[in-house]
C-alpha cells in the first residue's frame, strides 16, 4: 500500500504501478481528486476508484461517478464502512473500459451506441442502453437497484422501488427472451448481474 | 342575534346596570332632598308671614280696626290670588280676618278646622279631599296691651308638588335616555379595547407548523393585553421548540442509522456473492436485504424531510423551465405508467420559469406521478398539466384512479400517513414520497394542494413562485416551439 499525500504524486503512482484499489480524496493539493480521475480514466487506468469527500450534494456525486468513480463515501464516515465498502469494491474486481464489451456472444459498442447478439443488431432506448452498459462494464458484477439508479437515472428516481425492475425486463424482453443462455441475471434481494453463468 | 354570553355584552350590561342603579339612588336622593328643603322654605315662608302679620299689623289693632287690618292684608299678600290661607282669630272676638277662597278653588277657608292646643306654634298639614294639601303655620301672640290672638297662615303644597312633578319627569325622561347613551358608548369603548385581542387571534390563527417562527405583534400597553400577547409568544415559541426538536431528533437518528445500514447492507451483499452457489441461504439473505434496501430507503427519505423542515439542506437553485423539467421526467417515467397499461399525458405551457434545485423539483415531479401510479387501476389515466396562473407556476398531475377517502385527505402529507395500511404496504411505500414533496415544495416558498374524490380520482397541484418572463425569453421561449 502506499499513500500519496497530492493529487501529482497520486496519479504517478497509480499510472506506473498495478493496484487493486485507489482511495482518492476530493480535496488534494496540486491536482485535485477529480482531475486525478479524470486523468487516470483517460490514461485507461481502469482500477477500482473510491471517493472521498465532505461534499454529499447529489450534483458533485453524479458528476463523480460519471468521471469514472466507483463508489462514494461522504466525510464524516465510519472506519468500519470505509472498510466494507473497499471489501465489496475489492470484491468486483477491474472494470473493463474499452469501447467495445462483450459478454459472451452479446457485444455492446460505446462509440457506435450499438448493441448486437449473436450478430443480430438489437434496437434499444436510450435508457435501456444506459442500462446495459452500466451491467456490462460490470460484468460478473452484482449491482444492487441503487447502485443502478445512481448510475443510470437522477437520484430523484431513488423512491421508486420497481423502475429497475420494469427496464431490466424490458431490457430481457430484446436481448434475452430470443437467445439462449440467458445473460441477464436477477439476485434476490440485491440486485442484477450480466454474465456467462447466469442462471435461468 | 346578540351574543348575551359575551364579555361585551357582559360588561356592558353591568355597567348599564349599575349606572342606571346609580342615577336610581341619586335622583331619589335628589327629589327627597328638594322636597325637604321646598318643604322648609315654604315653612319659613309662613312662619314669617305669621311674624310679620303679628308685629306690624296686630300690633296696631288697638288703634286701628278689623276692616284696616283686613285691607292691609289683603293688599300684603293678596291671597285669593296667591292662593294662601290666612286666618287671625282674637281669644275672645273670634275670627278678626279670614283670607277669602282662593281662585283655583283648592280649598275653602271656612271649613279649615281650629288648630288643637298640640299644634298651636307649630305646624300642620291637612289634606283635602280633591287630593290638595295645606301646610299650615300658626303662631300665638300676645300684644303688650293683653290681647291674645292666634295668627294661621297656609300655603298649599300644590306648588311644591308641581316642582317636584317636574323634576321626576325631567329625570324620568333623561334617565333612560343617559343610559342608553351609556350603553352604546360602553358597547363601543369594549369594542375598540377588545379590538387589539381581535387582531392577536386572527393572527394567531394563521400561525401553523409551517411558520412558528412568526410572532404576534406585542400590544405594548402595560397591560393584561401585553401580558397576553407575550405569553402567547412564548407558548410559540415553545411549540417552536419542541418541533424544531422533533425534527433535530429525526434528523440525527436517521442520521445515525445512516452508516449501520450501509455497512450491514454491504456485508450482507457479500455473503450474497460469496454464497451464489448455495441457493436457500442465498434467498434468507436476499430476504434480509431487502428490508434492509427497505429500511435505508426510509432512513434516507427521513433525513431528507427533516434536513428540509430544519432547513439545512443547501439548495443548488438556478433558473430552469418547470415544463421541460415536467416534459423529461414524465417521459422517463412513461414506462411504469405503460407497465399497468395506464395513459401518462403531458401538456406544458413554455416558458414557465421558476427559480428552483433541479434535481429536488424533479424528485417532486417523480413522486407525484409514481404516487399516482400505484393509486390508479390498469388501463387509468394520469395527467401532468404545467402552466402559469397570475404570478404563479402551477404544476399538477391527476389521475381517474381510486382517490382518496375525505377523512383521509388532511392527512396525505403526513409522514408515514397511509390511507389505506394493506394496500400501501404492498406496493412498497412508507408513507414518506408525499411528505417529501411538501418539504421540498416549502423549501421553495412553494405549496403543494390535493383535491379527491373517493372512487373518482385524485389532483395534485405544486405551485411555485413564477420568474417574470423578460423580454428575450419570449424569443427562446417561441424558439423552442419550432
Amino acid at each position: 500500500m502506499d499513500v500519496a499525500a497530492d493529487g501529482k504524486s497520486g496519479l504517478d503512482l497509480a499510472t506506473t504501478y498495478h493496484y487493486d484499489l485507489v482511495i482518492l480524496d476530493l480535496m488534494l493539493p496540486i491536482l485535485d481528486g477529480g482531475q486525478v480521475l479524470r486523468r487516470l480514466r483517460t490514461e485507461n487506468v481502469q482500477v477500482p476508484v473510491l471517493i472521498l469527500t465532505a461534499r454529499d450534494a447529489v450534483a458533485d456525486k453524479v458528476g463523480n461517478f460519471e468521471a469514472g468513480a466507483d463508489d462514494y463515501l461522504t466525510k464524516p464516515f465510519a472506519f468500519a464502512e470505509l472498510l466494507v465498502r473497499v471489501k465489496a469494491l475489492l470484491r468486483r474486481g477491474p472494470v473493463s473500459r474499452s469501447s467495445v464489451v462483450r459478454v459472451a456472444d452479446l457485444e455492446l459498442d460505446r462509440l457506435a451506441q450499438q448493441v448486437r447478439r449473436a450478430g443480430k443488431r438489437i434496437d434499444l432506448t436510450a435508457k435501456e442502453f444506459s442500462l446495459l452498459e452500466y451491467l456490462m462494464s460490470n460484468a460478473g458484477r452484482v449491482l444492487s437497484r441503487t447502485m443502478i439508479i445512481e448510475h443510470v437515472w437522477d437520484h430523484s428516481f431513488d423512491g421508486i422501488t420497481n423502475i429497475v425492475d420494469v427496464y431490466v425486463r424490458h431490457l430481457r424482453s430484446k436481448v434475452d427472451d430470443a437467445f439462449d443462455p440467458k445473460l441477464i441475471r436477477t439476485v434476490r434481494g440485491v440486485g442484477y448481474s450480466i454474465g456467462h453463468g447466469a442462471q435461468p | 342575534m346578540m351574543n348575551t354570553r359575551s364579555l361585551r355584552f357582559r360588561i356592558t350590561a353591568w355597567y348599564a346596570g349599575l349606572l342606571a342603579g346609580t342615577l336610581i339612588v341619586f335622583g331619589a336622593s335628589v327629589y327627597l332632598g328638594l322636597e325637604r328643603y321646598l318643604d322648609w322654605t315654604l315653612q319659613r315662608t309662613l312662619v314669617a308671614e305669621c311674624r310679620t302679620i303679628s308685629t306690624e299689623l296686630l300690633s296696631q289693632l288697638p288703634a286701628k280696626d278689623t276692616a284696616w287690618l283686613e285691607t292691609e292684608i289683603n293688599e300684603a299678600y293678596a291671597p285669593e290670588v296667591n292662593g294662601l290661607f290666612i286666618r287671625v282669630v282674637h281669644q275672645n272676638k273670634g275670627v278678626v280676618y279670614l283670607s277669602g277662597a282662593p281662585k283655583d278653588g283648592t280649598f275653602d277657608p271656612w271649613r279649615i278646622p281650629f288648630p288643637s292646643d298640640k299644634e298651636m306654634d307649630g305646624s300642620r298639614k291637612l289634606q283635602f279631599e280633591s287630593g290638595n294639601r295645606l301646610l299650615i303655620n300658626s303662631m300665638t301672640l300676645t300684644t303688650p296691651d293683653g290681647n291674645r290672638f292666634t295668627v294661621e297662615s297656609g300655603a298649599p303644597y300644590h306648588q311644591i308638588e308641581v316642582v317636584l312633578h317636574g323634576l321626576l319627569l325631567t329625570l324620568a325622561i333623561y334617565m333612560p335616555f343617559v343610559v342608553s347613551l351609556a350603553v352604546a358608548g360602553g358597547y363601543w369603548l369594549m369594542r375598540r379595547s377588545l379590538q387589539p385581542v381581535d387582531e392577536i387571534t386572527k393572527r394567531a390563527e394563521g400561525i401553523t407548523s409551517t411558520n412558528l417562527s412568526e410572532r404576534l405583534p406585542v400590544i405594548r400597553s402595560g397591560d393584561e393585553l401585553e401580558r397576553l400577547s407575550m405569553s402567547l409568544n412564548r407558548m410559540i415559541e415553545r411549540l417552536d421548540n419542541a418541533f424544531e426538536h422533533i425534527n433535530r431528533f429525526s434528523a440525527d437518528a436517521s442520521h445515525e442509522l445512516r452508516t449501520p445500514l450501509t455497512i450491514l447492507q454491504l456485508e450482507l451483499e457479500g455473503i450474497a456473492q460469496n454464497h451464489r452457489r448455495d441457493a436457500a441461504l442465498g434467498d434468507q439473505i436476499g430476504s434480509a436485504l431487502e428490508e434492509t434496501h427497505r429500511m435505508s430507503r426510509i432512513v434516507e427519505s427521513l433525513l431528507t424531510i427533516s434536513r428540509l423542515d430544519v432547513g439545512e439542506v443547501k439548495m443548488d437553485k438556478s433558473r430552469l423551465d418547470l415544463g421541460e423539467l415536467a416534459v423529461s421526467t414524465a417521459g422517463e417515467m412513461k414506462l411504469l405508467a405503460e407497465e399497468k397499461s395506464i395513459g401518462l399525458r403531458i401538456h406544458a405551457e413554455a416558458g414557465v420559469q421558476v427559480v428552483g434545485d433541479r434535481i429536488r423539483l424533479q424528485q417532486v415531479i417523480v413522486n407525484l406521478i409514481d404516487n399516482s401510479i400505484k393509486y390508479t387501476q390498469v388501463s387509468g389515466m394520469i395527467e401532468v398539466r404545467v402552466g402559469r396562473e397570475g404570478n404563479i407556476a402551477v404544476l399538477a398531475v391527476s389521475d381517474n384512479g381510486l382517490g382518496i377517502p375525505a377523512h383521509a385527505l388532511p392527512h396525505v402529507f403526513e409522514r408515514f400517513y397511509r390511507a389505506d395500511k394493506a394496500r400501501s404496504r404492498a406496493s412498497g411505500g412508507a408513507g414518506l414520497g408525499l411528505s417529501i414533496v411538501k418539504a421540498i415544495c416549502a423549501a421553495h416558498n412553494g405549496e403543494i394542494k390535493v383535491s379527491s374524490q373517493e372512487g373518482r380520482g385524485s389532483s395534485f397541484r405544486v405551485e411555485l413562485p413564477l420568474l417574470p418572463l423578460f423580454a428575450n425569453d419570449g424569443a427562446s421561449a417561441a424558439l423552442r416551439e419550432i
